[in-house]
């Protein structure tokens, strides 16, 4: 009995394959570190919905599920099914280096998006910069208090790449302004922590002026705890990465005074990869602008930071 | 003092009071003496603090279930579909999300009691399981109140009633409705371990479960009752998790599971089972809330603050070993 499933399934499988659709020209390859952030889930969706545009293009997506092993052995896979690009964003640079290299070397291009690998055996790179955007944030929320204030860092967490150049760059844009962090805290990226740290800083503090979060989540959150302490109305909070089903909603609504973007780089991506698909020479680095969404420039789409 | 030492409520006091000391002394410019910062700590374990009730229930029966942290996302998730995006009332998405969690866990009672998984083995998969459910009904995003409207944009839908009411406070604002939710949770679990049948069955599982087999006890049926009831809260905890973020995330309760083991164990309830009870974990849930409010409010950094946790589980659960 089983035997006979089976073998109906495999004859399903077998005879249904050649009925797809004429096969598309080109086949990319679209390694994902880890689908757990929503921000990344949005990176898979903007390179989903960019190469929808183009019926030429077939995106085959893989998962690492934040497993620096699973990712390598993804490419590898990639590399023997003979796709003709590469998309990677990379869990961390060492280990992942070589597999990447190996395809580059096969001669497969390979785009790497937002974290680097070692080396320079890669097509291009694509990214934006967190250290520039914290420090846009720094000087942004400067002028807004004019000049002084007290202020609560939520922080990403400070072991990771993101998390300190959100931080540092922050630290930089504030020097020289009367402007004060007096209480931070990792809250891991993670809304529910945001919203115990905060807790802890309103019970600490009776002025708090502004509230400055690495991520949207963690400035929701933070937003929660001081309207539990009805205090939401006494300070201000700001955010970073601008997802338009997060950050930009929570402008849009007035519960954020601004969100700072980090592009995805999704929809660049998958314009480089036509690009080299056709045969031109594209930029080796590509450095993706960033915008600021307050609640009068939302509506406009925001507005590019210096 | 000896006599205090000598049950594990006792023990777990004496750990408590030593936890509150350390916070009196390291009290953050005097925000530890503020009534807020405990009902703050009260807010933050309550979600913890019913798993931890779910936990124990199967821990006596000498089980244990790691699925609770995907079971809290899954509900989470489901909750916030019903209500937010399909608009149904507060009682059927309420009832609808129980029902689920209640499913899920009689699945892993079911293969534990009846196919002799052992529940390690059985609760993995349902945690592993769960979790891929919960990110295949939200497609891995949070089940938030901006939804995509008709032209392709999002847009902004009220948050429904019952989100409110589940994530306020009460009583002049001393209380939050969760903590209510956790001290419910964790008095059903009382009164169904101490004071009925299926619940002193589940003691006599634990403790030897042959001989409770020979004086006529049924482990299947209790044992899949036990991992229904645990499904059922880690339901309750998902639905106040959502509340009080506004949103169902998918992978909201990662690691939970093992915050909840840490806080039966340090109350003193063995993970050998039969023995312990609820009394316990609730000495559990508030050393843990206390341990993290007071490296809280004193902005302990990350790294201090894993080792410090690490330490202090394996010093509190040694002291509990020693007077045993």
């Amino acid at each position: 009995m089983t035997m006979r499933i089976v073998s109906i399934l495999l004859y399903v499988l077998v005879f249904s394959a050649p009925s797809f659709p004429q096969t598309p020209a080109f086949t990319i390859g679209m390694s994902q570190c880890n689908l757990g952030e929503p921000w990344r889930v949005q990176m898979n969706a903007d390179i989903k919905k960019a190469a929808a545009e183009h019926p030429e293009l077939r995106v085959t997506f893989k998962d690492a599920q934040n497993d620096n092993l699973r990712q390598s052995a993804h490419i590898d896979e990639f590399i023997r099914s003979g796709v003709n690009l590469i998309i990677v964003s990379p869990k961390e640079a060492a280990p992942l280096t070589k597999p990447i290299s190996d395809a580059y070397k096969k001669g497969i291009p390979v785009i790497v998006l937002d974290r680097r690998i070692l080396g320079n055996d890669y097509t291009c790179f694509i990214g934006a910069d967190n250290k520039k955007i914290g420090r846009a944030a720094g000087r942004w929320i400067a002028k807004l208090l004019g000049g002084k204030g007290k202020i609560v860092e939520l922080k990403g967490l400070m072991t990771s790449t993101p998390g300190q150049d959100r931080h540092f760059g922050f630290r930089e844009g504030i020097k020289g302004s009367g402007c004060e962090v007096i209480f931070e805290a990792d809250m891991k990226w993670l809304e529910p922590n945001a919203r115990k740290e905060m807790e802890s800083a309103l019970s600490r503090f009776s002025q708090i002026d502004l509230v400055y979060a690495h991520n949207d989540p963690g400035a929701h959150g933070a937003f929660l705890a001081a309207k539990a302490a009805g205090r939401d109305g006494k300070m201000k909070f700001i955010g970073i990465d601008a997802l338009p089903q997060e950050g930009r909603m929570y402008v849009k609504q007035g519960i954020l005074a601004a969100s700072f973007e980090y592009p995805t780089g999704g929809r660049e991506a998958v314009e480089t990869a036509l690009q080299i698909l056709r045969g031109k020479k594209v930029a080796r680095e590509i450095t993706l602008p960033s915008r600021v969404f307050t609640k009068d420039s939302i509506d406009k789409g925001g507005e590019l930071l210096p | 003092m000896r006599q205090l030492l000598h049950n594990p409520a006792g023990r777990a006091v004496l750990s408590l009071v030593l936890v509150v000391a350390v916070g009196v002394c390291f009290n953050a410019d005097g925000t530890f003496f503020r009534w807020d910062t405990h009902r703050d700590m009260l807010r933050l374990v309550s979600v913890y603090g019913i798993l931890a009730a779910a936990m124990t229930i199967v821990v006596v029966a000498g089980g244990i279930d790691l699925s609770v942290g995907s079971l809290l996302g899954l509900s989470a998730v489901c909750f916030s579909l019903f209500s937010i995006q399909w608009g149904w009332g507060a009682l059927p998405s309420v009832c609808a999300t129980m029902c689920i969690g209640a499913v899920c866990g009689s699945i892993s009672g079911g293969a534990i009691g009846r196919f002799k998984v052992q529940p390690f083995i059985a609760t993995l998969a349902m945690m592993v399981f769960a979790r891929g459910l919960a990110k295949y009904i939200s497609s891995g995003q949070k089940i938030s109140t901006a939804v995509i409207g008709a032209d392709g944009a999002y847009v902004y839908i009220p948050v429904p009633g019952i989100f409110d009411v589940i994530g306020m406070r009460v009583w002049d604002d001393n209380i939050a409705v969760v903590t209510l939710l956790m001290i419910v949770a964790l008095l059903a679990a009382w009164v169904f371990l101490s004071q009925t049948v299926p619940g002193r069955e589940l003691y006599a599982i634990g403790g030897n479960d042959e001989a409770a087999r020979f004086s006529g006890v049924s482990i299947p049926v209790n044992t899949v009752l036990a991992y229904a009831l645990s499904g059922l809260f880690c339901a309750a905890a998902g639905i106040a998790q959502a509340a009080q973020e506004l949103q169902g995330d998918p992978e909201a309760g990662a690691t939970y599971e093992l915050s909840a083991i840490a806080m039966v164990v340090i109350g003193g309830t063995s993970l050998r089972g039969g023995t312990g009870g609820i009394h316990l974990t609730i000495l559990g849930i508030l050393i843990i809330g206390y341990l993290e409010k007071i490296l809280s409010i004193n902005a302990v950094g990350e790294d201090t603050r894993l080792m410090l946790t690490g330490i202090i589980i394996i010093a509190a659960v040694l002291f509990q070993k020693k007077g045993a």
